[in-house]
């Protein structure tokens, strides 16, 4: 079982609340991303057991939203914005200096398996840009010092 | 000046809290419209108001509310769509942070008026702490009494489901939101039926975005003049605008409805980011078509931004620099619609590919003579031909680049690059 | 105008009324315009999501989508106008942009929608002047074919995106192996991770794939569809009758190279099951008997129709003359057409002077009078479509996906469309169970005890106190008590069927072949009155074979009405005096050597009889033993006599469906080598014997068609029966009770030889719940004895998705392994004993 005791009660909690029982697969497949960093068939299975729903209805309904890998990813999943208002303000730069600080390309995963870089959509914090998400906390005004004192502080807490 | 009713309390840390936010008048609309109006008062009031859909969509709230059939024996839901993901736009965002209150109360409001006693709000994914704190707002109001069951002990039932989603901008649009709440892939469905006949479950539902609820409790509270006396005679109220781009105090901002556009970006935003020249201004989000620079004067309003070629839309305002190429502006937003596509119809579908690899072709220094008629002709063929409006989203603003900045986009293809670039820093 | 109910609009310049609820799609059509389309389908929810089906609608500035606009009183259409033209060409130039050019390799060409319409409405050339996209999920190969099952293969790069095949799996079919992944023009259609598309309907996704996305591989690379013709037949396969058209070559080609469904939406509504679609493959498979064989010195040798012929009329004769037809039986299978089955109730009775005549050869016999045990429970006819009017259906002793497929998919749309609600009466977890409100799994052989329940909830004042002098047991309680369902249930469903307004009541197999059907007749007779399904309804006995029907109605058995007789006599000129046997009491009989003779047309008793040694020991006593059949067999390996049989294509016939409606097919190729139909070998043995059956085969015709229109000698007089309950001894020696099935993708007649087919399947297995197997310690593939007290069998195991108590489930469907060794035909329901093989 990949799903721990705690996601599994908080999917069934989820679940009874709603008047269809096919409406809990996101929220199901929220909780198994945050406990497991990424989804894949396996969990698509075990979350079909959990709730009764066919597995089709799960893993299709997963392969249409982008916010979950579907691959193992880094510790720290970093998602920068390169829509217009983040890039009218230098996201592609950022990207670049990221790539840079990191040793890796857009879509790779270091070494240590500690950051994985990947560039989205608007994430709708665009008076703040440039900036970046990283796991579920938003990185807001970015500069490069800040820059710099995120992946330190990340690493240290590694 | 800025207007601020919505965002009266936005500085306020404490506003979150339940106590502060009562002491601040927080659901006392609530307790007026469940003791003292009838549902169809309040649709009537809010229908009297004017204020509408903040979303992008600007349909008036109230007469949407009034589309629910009374003598329907099935249950009636609202939801409160805050999948806010139109390029831009990070205005709601804002008030579930930091006035959550504002908008539960709004959501109790508009679901009394439709007879909903079970509400969602459908928080984008990406929004942990927007969620997080809607979540916690809901359970003080829970608490306290606000919501659950005999509310104020008039009987009445209501409780609100916080559902996030996975990434995807589509289901933003009314119809893909209802998928993916039953748990559906998020793709757009045919109307009619329209969702306040059968919505979600095949039930009455109401849509309405999280600035159009948050204004509710503000208007039954204060009266219709009140409200009216903000805004223009068809664009009533006050709106909050995003400010974003090449300026120099990006924000959000909440101004009367009918404020000049040069107000926003001059006098709050400080004007264009370090002295440069303003090219292009995107009024209402990503989809909006682009404003001159000889139309800052536009009053932001319904009315006014449609007589001169643009929509109100989100009321995302975007300043774009003459540093900036429209080429590669257009190239971003048609991979983003691209992207974001769900792939049900086959114009949206198969043209927003087409677009993208031939705008980005030209933009790489491959254009060839006919490509921008080619590009013409499928955005013709993708406008007004699709389910839901994204296909015509992706489409407006490579209209719009093409008619207001034909010459860059000729330059691109005669010279095979830019006529202006730069490549924007990050410092 | 005065009909509230209809609206009047004008469509190219032509008014029409039509319903309210109408699309302008549905009311074109009516008026026979035709728009194009991709995604839309007659029997699913329209999606609009190709927009080919584009039409100007007067004072709306875009372009609409018909199959999704309602029709609106003085609405003004244009199909055709410039706009509509210029609309329909975007939409054909988009699909074709990622489109691959593969029309000289790929299947559908010929009767591919795109091309169709690309010729059509179209334009020539392409603007797009990028490189495909290509879907591909082998990276070596050269081709981008996927196979997504044992039949499907899928290219992703043709696919246009109308999604028909995923809706209909999910909302047609109710199946779960078929998904749209991704989004966007990335879109994938395929089976979610780690399983393939094998469900009984999958043959229909190809069929209604617009391209060449989903091929199956029966058809692959066989010939081009328009060196093909197509002939109407109906399915041989079961007893819902799916109207199906079989394809011929054309020029030399005579061989059958599909078949596809041919919509009729009394019965079918265009779906039909993979064993009637694959089923067809047995005419053309290895094996086929093309000559008569007759046995020398214990061999069986090649001999002409003349020999063969003059040998059986001979024997026949000598039997007849010396100790007389009652010495003599015949058995024929009730999936045979109605002249051949006539043919040779008429041979037996008149020729060989014997009422020895009968179609149910794999049930469990009774010394029972009348083959119209269930027929006569119920006044009105079942309609298959009818269905449709209920809001509450019942199905009692039916796997309904198994048996009856297309009856099944019928009553889920039924419930996922209209609402109507399910109860299923069985005695192990059924797929049904998915949209029932209740699956009612009763213990084994309690069925009356619980019924009998039902009914006592039902009854009310002088009604119930005549019940409870004749039934036991008497109350819910004590009825819960003997079949394990709670008692508020049975007071539910009892609710249930009071306050249902239309009822559709299906009863099938484990009812109607249990050898406890006379009692379960009566119950159920009492169920029909005190639930008033008789004023509120219809019953349908799923009967089996796909002329099982037409066998009861021409008195294809021994003990006919009085009715029936007269007909009989009155066409015939005589009637046999003598009382007949059942097939049971046949072979009963020449084990007491007391019958010398049977004459066995198109059926395997070896392997399909409940009772495999009671068989073998009689067949082995005769002393003549002649059998018609397509295939050897291990009943024809015993015969004297073998004569090659035609199959269903090979001759025009017609079979009479389970809702009594009588459908013709037509030849689709000659007999196979020497083989004939049944009715004219019979009529061989006939005119040499001097009593020829018929001029014509056409001759026989007009006496079917008398007896057809016979109504059944039902005394419908409906009263209250007795039912009591008597409990079962238990044999702890053999705990386990045994139910032997078909599989899903065989229905028991020679499906084995289907290439397609077996793919699916080719193995008996033993099914069993989770939790048994885990008692067992065995996974999936673990052989495991089985064992009754008449014979044991090893087979592998395989864990049931459905089956959640005690029961176990074998398919008799494959001649390895011949399950029926294990049953006895004494017994109500088998028992067995299971050990596994490493065991010894």
């Amino acid at each position: 079982m990949i799903l721990n005791e705690q996601s599994i009660a908080e999917i069934k909690k989820k679940m009874v609340r709603y008047p269809k029982r096919k409406s809990a697969i996101l929220p199901a497949l929220t909780v198994a991303y945050y406990q497991v960093g990424h989804l894949n068939a396996d969990i698509y299975e075990e979350i079909s057991e959990i709730t009764e729903i066919p597995t089709v209805d799960i893993a299709e309904a997963a392969s249409f939203y982008t916010m979950f890998p579907k691959e193992p990813v880094g510790k720290y999943l970093i998602q920068v914005c390169h829509n217009i208002s983040c890039a009218l303000l230098g996201a592609d730069s950022l990207i670049s200096y990221l790539e840079e600080k990191l040793g890796i390309k857009k879509g790779e995963t270091t070494s240590d398996e500690l950051f994985t870089l990947i560039s989205v959509e608007c994430l709708g914090s665009c008076t703040t840009a440039p900036m970046m998400q990283i796991n579920d906390k938003y990185y807001e005004n970015l500069t490069r010092e800040k820059v710099d004192a995120i992946l330190d502080e990340l690493r240290s807490r590694a | 000046m800025e207007k601020k009713e919505l965002f009266k309390y936005i500085d306020d840390p404490d506003q979150v809290k339940i106590g502060t936010a009562v002491s601040h008048g927080a659901y006392k609309a609530w307790e007026k419209a469940l003791k003292q109006m009838k549902p169809a008062e309040v649709i009537e009031e809010v229908k009297k108001a004017g204020v509408r859909g903040r979303g992008g969509a600007g349909f008036p709230a109230g007469v949407k509310w009034g589309f629910i059939p009374k003598d329907s024996p099935k249950p009636k839901y609202l939801i409160c769509n805050a999948d806010e993901s139109e390029p831009g736009t990070c205005k709601d965002r804002e008030l579930m942070e930091r006035d959550p209150h504002a908008t539960v109360e709004g959501m109790a409001i508009a679901s009394y008026a439709i007879g909903c006693h079970l509400a969602f709000i459908y928080v984008r994914g990406e929004f942990v702490k927007s969620y997080r704190t809607m979540e916690k707002a809901i359970d003080e109001a829970r608490e306290k009494g606000y919501l659950g069951k005999n509310i104020f002990g008039t009987g009445y039932d209501l409780d609100i489901i916080v559902h996030t989603g996975g990434g995807a901008y589509i289901c933003g649009e009314e119809t893909a939101l209802l998928n993916s709440l039953e748990g559906e892939r998020g793709m757009s469905r045919i109307r009619p039926p329209f969702p306040a006949i059968e919505g979600l479950y095949g039930c009455p539902t109401i849509v309405n975005n999280v600035e159009t609820l948050a204004s509710v409790p503000q208007i039954i509270k204060n009266g219709v003049e009140w409200y009216r006396s903000m805004g223009t005679e068809k664009s009533t109220g006050s709106k909050i605008f995003s400010l974003s781009g090449h300026v120099n105090k990006p924000g959000n901002y909440e101004l009367e409805m009918g404020t000049p556009l040069s107000y926003l970006i001059n006098d709050l935003g400080g004007g264009v980011k370090d002295g440069h020249n303003l090219k292009a201004i995107i009024p209402g989000g990503s989809s909006t078509p682009f404003l001159l620079p000889d139309q800052i004067d536009t009053p932001l309003d319904y009315e006014s931004l449609a007589e001169a070629g643009s929509m109100l839309g989100s009321g995302a305002v975007i300043v774009i620099d003459d540093r900036t190429c429209i080429v590669w502006v257009i190239e971003r937003l048609t991979h983003f619609y691209r992207h974001e596509s769900c792939g049900k119809c086959t114009p949206c579908r198969e043209g927003t590919g087409w677009l993208e690899k031939t705008i980005s072709r030209i933009e790489h220094g491959d254009g060839k003579p006919g490509d921008i008629e080619k590009i013409e002709s499928v955005c013709d063929n993708i406008l007004g031909r699709t389910i839901c409006p994204l296909g015509d989203a992706a489409v407006m603003p490579i209209q719009s680049a093409i008619k207001l900045f034909r010459d860059e986009w000729e330059y691109h293809i005669a010279k095979k690059t830019c006529l202006v670039k730069t490549e924007f820093e990050f410092k | 105008m005065s009909d509230n109910n209809k609206v009047t609009l004008t469509i190219d310049g032509r008014e029409v009324t039509v319903p309210k609820h109408y699309t302008v799609l549905q009311a074109a059509q009516s008026l026979g315009i035709d728009i194009p389309t991709f995604c839309w389908h007659p029997k699913l929810k329209p999606v609009g999501a190709c927009r080919m089906c584009y039409v100007e609608i007067e004072k709306r500035p875009k372009l609409e989508v018909s199959c999704a606009t309602p029709v609106m009183q003085d609405m003004v259409v244009y199909t055709d106008s410039e706009k509509v033209k210029q609309g329909r060409r975007a939409v054909l130039e988009f699909i074709l942009i990622d489109h691959p050019l593969d029309c000289p390799t790929c299947d559908k060409g010929g009767e591919c929608d795109l091309q169709d319409l690309t010729f059509a409405h179209g334009v020539d050339d392409s603007r797009y002047d990028h490189k495909k996209y290509r879907f591909i999920r082998d990276k070596k190969s050269t081709f981008d074919d996927w196979r997504i099952g044992p039949e499907i293969i899928r290219n992703q790069n043709r696919c246009i995106l109308c999604f028909k095949c995923v809706r209909a799996n999910k909302e047609a079919f109710g199946e779960h192996d078929l998904g749209a992944f991704q989004r966007g023009n990335v879109t994938e259609i395929m089976p979610p991770p780690g399983r393939q598309v094998a469900n009984l309907y999958s043959g229909n996704l190809v069929q209604i794939c617009p391209v060449g996305a989903l091929t199956n591989t029966d058809w692959r690379y066989k010939i081009r569809v328009w060196k093909t013709e197509q002939i109407d037949s109906i399915c041989q396969y079961c007893a819902d009758g799916c109207n199906i058209r079989l394809w011929r070559g054309t020029g030399g080609l005579k061989k059958i190279f599909r078949a596809t469904a041919r919509r009729n939406d009394a019965i079918d509504e265009g779906w039909i099951c993979d064993v009637g679609r694959y089923g067809y493959q047995t005419v053309h498979a290895e094996g086929r008997l093309t000559t008569p064989l007759i046995k020398k010195d214990d061999t069986q040798v090649p001999a002409t129709w003349e020999e063969a012929i003059g040998l059986v009329a001979r024997k026949f004769k000598e039997i007849k003359d010396k100790k007389g037809g009652v010495c003599i039986g015949g058995t024929i299978t009730p999936a045979m057409d109605n002249r051949s089955l006539y043919a040779f109730s008429k041979f037996m009775r008149l020729v060989l002077n014997s009422n020895n005549v009968d179609f149910r050869t794999d049930y469990k016999m009774l010394p029972e009078e009348h083959g119209d045990l269930y027929s006569r429970l119920t006044e009105q006819k079942f309609k298959i479509a009818d269905i449709e009017k209920s809001d509450l259906i019942v199905v009692i002793g039916s796997n309904l996906i198994k048996e009856h497929p297309i009856v099944n998919l019928r009553v889920r749309k039924t419930i996922e469309n209209m609402g109507a609600k399910l109860y299923t009466l069985n005695p192990f977890t059924t797929k049904s169970a998915d949209i029932s409100t209740d699956e009612m799994i009763y213990n084994i052989g309690t069925l009356e005890a619980l019924l009998n329940g039902v009914c006592t909830c039902l009854a009310e004042n002088n009604t119930k106190n005549k019940l409870e002098s004749l039934i036991d047991p008497k109350t819910a309680e004590k009825a819960s008590a003997i079949c394990g369902i709670e008692t508020e249930r049975i007071k539910a469903f009892a609710e249930a069927l009071r306050k249902a307004k239309n009822i559709s009541l299906l009863v099938g197999e484990l009812v109607t072949s249990s050898s406890a059907r006379e009692l379960l007749a009566s119950v159920i007779n009492n169920l029909i009155l005190l639930a008033g399904i008789h004023n509120k309804g219809q019953v349908g006995f799923l009967s089996k074979y796909s002329n099982s029907m037409g066998a009861q109605k021409l008195g294809v058995m021994p003990h006919l009405s009085e009715k029936k007789i007269k007909k009989l006599k009155s066409i015939w000129g005589a009637y046999p005096d003598s009382a007949g046997l059942a097939a049971d009491r046949m072979i009963l009989s020449a084990t007491k050597e007391d019958l010398d003779s049977m004459f066995v047309i198109g059926s395997n008793l070896m392997l399909s009889y409940p009772d495999g040694q009671f068989v073998k020991d009689g067949l082995d006593k005769l002393d003549f033993l002649v059998v018609a059949d397509m295939f050897e067999t291990e009943t024809t390996a015993l015969a004297d006599v073998v004569l090659p049989l035609s199959s269903w294509a090979e001759y025009d016939g017609a079979f009479v469906n389970l809702e009594e409606t009588e459908q013709s097919f037509k030849a689709a190729i000659g007999p196979v080598g020497h083989s004939l139909p049944a009715f004219a070998l019979v009529d061989k043995i006939a005119r040499e014997l001097k009593s020829p059956l018929y001029e014509n085969p056409e001759d026989m015709d007009k006496d079917v068609s008398e007896l057809m229109k016979l109504e059944s000698d039902n005394n419908y007089a409906p009263q209250l029966r007795e039912v009591r309950y008597i409990k079962p001894d238990s044999n702890e020696e053999y705990p386990y009770a045994l139910y032997v099935i078909d599989e899903l993708h065989h229905f028991g007649q020679m499906t084995e030889k289907s290439k397609s087919l077996s793919a699916f399947c080719s193995e008996a297995f033993l099914e069993m719940s989770p939790s048994m197997a885990e008692k067992l310690k065995a996974e999936n593939g673990t052989l495991i004895r089985v064992e009754s007290e008449v014979g044991k069998i090893v087979l592998p195991l395989k864990i049931s998705e459905f089956v959640e108590n005690d029961v176990l489930l074998v398919v008799r469907n494959f001649s390895a392994s011949a399950v029926n060794v294990l049953q006895m035909r004494k017994r109500r329901t088998d028992r067995v004993k299971l050990t596994r093989v490493e065991e010894e």
